[in-house]
């Protein structure tokens, strides 16, 4: 498994398991994914309505940056009033679903892509406002551009985790995503390290198409001016710049491209550990083969003392 | 609610792998145990040479001498080409995949493949950080301490997880029949029947420690079963007797009786206890196979083992007695009031309810005897009770999810700092949950 998915694989099995058809049952699950999001399968009412919510730690500023919009184009006729402790619930009657196969396909994918709809928001606002600009910055050459439009529109936050946040700027050129980052381990950030160098460095040498990404310590310049930024003079904070460039954030592509980089931060988890669980493999090969070598090394004819009955020994005469 | 993540409870078997949430009331996933790899399996069966083919060095470690080609093309990501669970399975039976099962006889005996196995199931399936999360992993009874530092070590030093319990399974099946209402007082102590598929264990437990020198295993489970409704299918000569058919009877139809002999002539008195069965295969056809006797016959062999086995003859009931009376003697009267079934071949209807007389029938026997002996003396009785509860199957899962989702579960558990503080050593010892002096 190279990349991870984006999808919700439990989600997504449930609704194809009730959709085929198999008796309704009641369910009533917690169920957990990246980021701190948490979402909830129950059938409140009878078991032929599923209620799905999810919580979301950032979810107020997902609003702010258009998310109702975003759910309510995914989810329209099904969106219920949140759940108690959730922030977005939808309700799905076994009775009524789409008549054709692909239909309720399309919406086990669209259901178990929740997660990742909900923090679509503000890259899609920040496509949109990319395109807006761009048009706005042809009718100018360069040095008449006035300062607005050469400038780039807000940074958008978003504290998707305790510590770390996504900004995402738009300009007229291109649309700028950083991550912030935080390692507690001492190992895991010698890894990202390793790995971040392997980003910036895959661009110079064989994926010319990539975006172009950069790694510091500090907070790049396109964060000026925002508040609350972590400190990262102790190494430990890193912040990882993504620049996607206009044919990043073609209307086929741009999809895809959010799909992607939501999960870069786990991605990137998930590939230290299994580096790790690499590494010990290798140790644990390695430590086999010193073992049989230790055991092979015994001397040949071991000279062992040899005693009678009594405890005395015979001397050779040389 | 969003502060406190739920605990991840992880419960890997020899068969199954139950994976989920704590509070739910069923695992999210429930799969193989096994992992496809990339390359010919070391054979399915030895598990000896068990080692994983690592790739090879990349060339600028072998000195670079020969092995032409890019550096970049060294950096492979071989290793992360594997599957897990029912798609292993599924990519087993293609070419260029060989199939593992990591954990035998309940223990883990490849860690590598371990290790690939946990970061799949917490990455794919369940997707959670594991920074974010405690876990709490099972073991079975009588699992070496080096074997829980080992797992301590991919857990906290690969994945960097918040906090680690591990549990027994034995305990966590009593914890699970909590939930049963005959249950009154919420005691640790307890005897176990725990029956999967490869074998069936029987271990008491008392006070939530296993009482190991009286464990008694014995070889017959799920698949025995399965054979012998086979076999009973095939000497009829049925139009279809594959063991997938067989299975299927016997989890639909089996049940168990209270007398083999007047069974067989309630059979034969009312026509319509046999029944039929139909089996569509892929290609659309479909077959009907008569379902007779085995009904009852089945999980008979469980009391009677001599129907199906030749090498073993000791009944389920005299087993369990058997461990009950080779434990300690203070324990013994709250190891029979508690026997607790555990696992998928327990489920037969009315199980409990015969094991319970059965073994209700030798005590109260041998209570007559000591009577006897003792010229006229009084016994007070001794209370059998065998506890059937609803969450059998994955007893030891839904245990876990129990005891994962109290308040005070996270301060059981070991953190990723004490870890650090002192080493693998710090799983040779959990506190147990939920026994004396915890409430």
């Amino acid at each position: 498994m190279l990349l991870l998915d984006y999808q919700n694989v439990l989600i997504q099995s449930l609704l194809t398991e009730r959709f085929s058809g198999a008796p309704p049952v009641s369910i009533d699950q917690v169920v957990s994914d990246f980021d701190n999001v948490a979402f909830h399968v129950s059938t409140p009412e009878s078991k032929s309505k599923i209620q799905i919510s999810i919580g979301v730690k950032c979810y107020k500023e997902l609003l702010q940056y258009g998310a109702q919009e975003v759910l309510e184009r995914e989810y329209g006729p099904y969106i219920v009033s949140p759940e108690a402790g959730y922030d977005f619930s939808i309700l799905i009657d076994l009775d009524n679903l789409p008549s054709d196969s692909e239909g309720r396909e399309d919406l086990i994918r669209r259901v178990s892509l929740m997660k990742r709809n909900a923090m679509a928001a503000p890259f899609e606002r920040a496509f949109d406002d990319f395109a807006h600009r761009q048009e706005e910055a042809s009718k100018f050459t360069r040095e008449s551009a006035p300062e607005g439009v050469r400038e780039g529109g807000e940074v958008m936050a978003i504290h998707y985790r305790d510590e770390e946040a996504i900004y995402i700027k738009a300009s007229h050129d291109r649309v700028t995503v950083i991550f912030s980052t935080i390692f507690r381990e001492e190992t895991d950030r010698i890894y990202g390290k390793v790995f971040l160098q392997e980003f910036v460095d895959a661009r110079r040498r064989a994926i010319q198409n990539a975006p172009q990404v950069l790694f510091r310590n500090e907070p790049p310049l396109e964060l000026q001016g925002v508040r609350g930024l972590a400190d990262g003079s102790n190494g430990e904070v890193g912040y990882v710049t993504f620049v996607l460039f206009p044919r990043h954030l073609t209307p086929q592509r741009r999809q895809e491209t959010i799909s992607h980089i939501q999960t870069f931060r786990d991605y990137f988890h998930y590939h230290i550990k299994a580096s790790k669980a690499y590494i010990h493999s290798r140790m644990r090969r390695r430590t086999a083969d010193f073992l049989q070598v230790l055991n092979r090394a015994r001397p040949e004819n071991e000279e062992k003392e040899r005693k009678t009955a009594s405890g005395r020994t015979f001397r050779v005469q040389g | 609610m969003a502060s406190q993540t739920p605990a991840v409870v992880m419960d890997n078997g020899t068969g199954f792998s139950k994976l989920g949430f704590a509070g739910n009331d069923s695992p999210s996933f429930v799969f193989p145990t096994a992992i496809a790899t990339k390359g010919a399996a070391g054979g399915t069966g030895g598990s000896g040479s068990g080692r994983p083919a690592v790739a090879n060095k990349p060339s600028f470690l072998t000195g670079g001498t020969g092995q032409g080609g890019a550096l970049s093309a060294k950096r492979g990501t071989e290793d992360l080409d594997f599957f897990i669970g029912d798609e292993a399975l599924a990519a087993a039976n293609g070419p260029g995949y060989g199939i593992h099962y990591p954990v035998r006889h309940g223990q883990v005996e490849n860690w590598d493949h371990m290790e690939r196995f946990w970061s799949n199931s917490i990455f794919k399936y369940l997707r959670v950080e594991p920074e974010d999360h405690y876990f709490l992993l099972t073991e079975p009874p009588l699992n070496p301490p080096e074997n829980r530092e080992n797992t301590a070590e991919i857990m906290f030093e690969s994945f960097n997880c918040a906090g680690l319990y591990i549990a027994v399974q034995a305990v966590l099946a009593l914890a699970a029949s909590w939930t049963s209402s005959k249950v009154t007082d919420r005691s640790l102590t307890g005897t176990v029947i725990d029956s999967g598929d490869g074998v069936t264990h029987v271990i008491p437990v008392a006070e939530g420690y296993v009482i190991g020198s009286s464990i008694k295993s014995i070889p017959i489970a799920g698949r025995d079963i399965t054979y012998f409704v086979q076999s009973l299918m095939r000497d009829r000569g049925e139009p279809d007797s594959s063991l997938k058919t067989a299975e299927r009877v016997k989890e639909e139809y089996c049940y168990v009786c209270p007398d083999i002999v007047k069974e067989f002539s309630r059979f034969d008195r009312e026509p319509d206890r046999f029944l039929k069965h139909t089996v569509t295969s892929p290609n659309g056809r479909s077959v009907t196979v008569d379902v007779g006797y085995e009904r009852f016959l089945a999980p008979e062999i469980f009391f009677n083992p001599e129907i199906y086995s030749s090498d073993f003859l000791t009944p389920l009931p005299t087993v369990v007695d058997g461990v009950i009376q080779s434990s300690p003697i203070d324990v013994r009267r709250g190891l029979y009031k508690n026997i607790v079934l555990s696992g998928g071949s327990t489920l037969y209807k009315d199980f409990g309810r015969r094991l319970q007389r059965d073994i209700k029938h030798m005590v109260d026997a041998r209570i007559r005897a000591s009577e006897v002996r003792s010229g006229g003396k009084k016994s007070g009785g001794l209370e059998v009770q065998v506890v059937t509860h609803k969450r059998q199957r994955h007893g030891p899962w839904f245990g876990g999810s129990l005891l994962g989702q109290t308040p005070e579960f996270r301060s059981y558990c070991h953190t990723k700092t004490e870890y650090d503080e002192i080493g693998p050593s710090i799983v040779r010892r959990f506190n147990l949950i939920g026994g004396p002096g915890s409430t």
